[in-house]
């Protein structure tokens, strides 16, 4: 025990002022978006080390790749300010109107899922894998699937994530806090999205 | 948050939301022209860069927090980024063949 404690009387435990003056939630949330940019980073800067370094690269994505990513882009970001409407309304106390936001963002993000989910198909569909594709070196097929990937399963564990924090904000059992907490960490997907657009998609576009 | 403020802060809500929109449209214009490579990649990571802030300063709220904890993050994350970075420029040895570093 303490000094502090048994300043107390032995039955309060010594608080700490919370660092940067907000709660230890949403340092925690922030500190682990920033080790959740050390593997986006790494994945993207690998990807662009492997794309400089080799001659055949690949550029593949035809304009309807492109339209179907701008919709994605479209669907992603529009999600991001439903999230941040809920958020508001989270904060204002209204649960009903957060909970409403928190669904529409849920099915914003689901379609997300599936338009993606049509974007591999369409690649492995041309003859696409991990190790080989119909157009030049292998290393673009598990590049492209590696981080788009990771992107992916990230979108679906933050979806999960929305579900279940949207449930128990209705029901009382999670705060306004939580809920921003969770959306902080789906503001940041969209972050990482406008990232992957640009050097996996735009800089292969068929010429 | 009285109703003024709260009308301008959903303002610039929708605001940095259309800006999100418009920098993606760049992106495609750019990824069309007939431009060198360098210079493309350029162009598309300065657009990503400039989106990416706008949603961690404004839909992340970073700009609402203390000073000290926005250095906090800036620091952190741009220290790593750097690092991360550090050895691409390598791959233009590859790219030509050499075995070794000159």
């Amino acid at each position: 025990m303490s000094h502090a404690d048994l300043a107390l009387g032995g039955h309060t435990p010594a608080m700490e002022p919370s660092p940067f003056a907000i709660p230890a939630k949403k340092l925690a949330m922030w500190l682990f978006i920033i080790s959740d940019v050390m593997t986006f980073a790494a994945c993207l800067t690998a990807y662009g080390f492997l794309r400089n370094a080799t001659a055949d690269w690949p550029r593949p994505f035809q304009s309807s790749t492109v339209i179907n990513v701008m919709v994605m882009t479209f669907i992603l970001v529009s999600s991001s300010l439903t999230m941040l409407l809920g958020v508001r309304a989270a904060r204002a106390g209204d649960r009903s109107a957060a909970f409403r936001w928190t669904l529409i963002t849920l099915a914003a993000g689901v379609i997300f899922v599936l338009l993606h989910i049509r974007d591999w198909a369409v690649m492995i569909g041309e003859g696409v894998t991990l190790l080989k594709n119909p157009w030049g070196t292998g290393l673009f097929g598990g590049a492209y699937f590696a981080i788009t990937g990771v992107e992916l399963l990230h979108v679906i564990g933050a979806l999960i994530a929305i579900l279940i924090m949207g449930l128990g904000y209705r029901s009382g059992r999670y705060s306004a806090g939580d809920l921003e907490n969770c959306g902080l960490f789906w503001q940041f997907i969209n972050v990482v999205w406008m990232f992957v657009v640009p050097l996996v998609y735009l800089l292969n576009v068929a010429s | 948050m009285n109703a003024a403020e709260k009308q301008s802060g959903t303002g610039r809500l929708f605001v940095v939301y259309f800006c999100m929109l418009v920098i993606p449209a760049l992106e495609v214009v750019v990824a069309y022209q007939h431009i060198g490579g360098s210079q493309k990649v350029a162009a598309m990571v300065s657009l990503a860069i400039i989106e990416a802030l706008l949603g961690v300063l404004f839909f992340m709220h970073l700009a609402a927090e203390k000073p000290k904890f926005i250095l906090f993050v800036a620091v952190f994350t741009l220290f790593v980024l750097a690092t991360i970075n550090y050895g691409w420029t390598d791959s233009f040895r590859l790219l030509v063949g050499a075995p070794f570093a000159k």
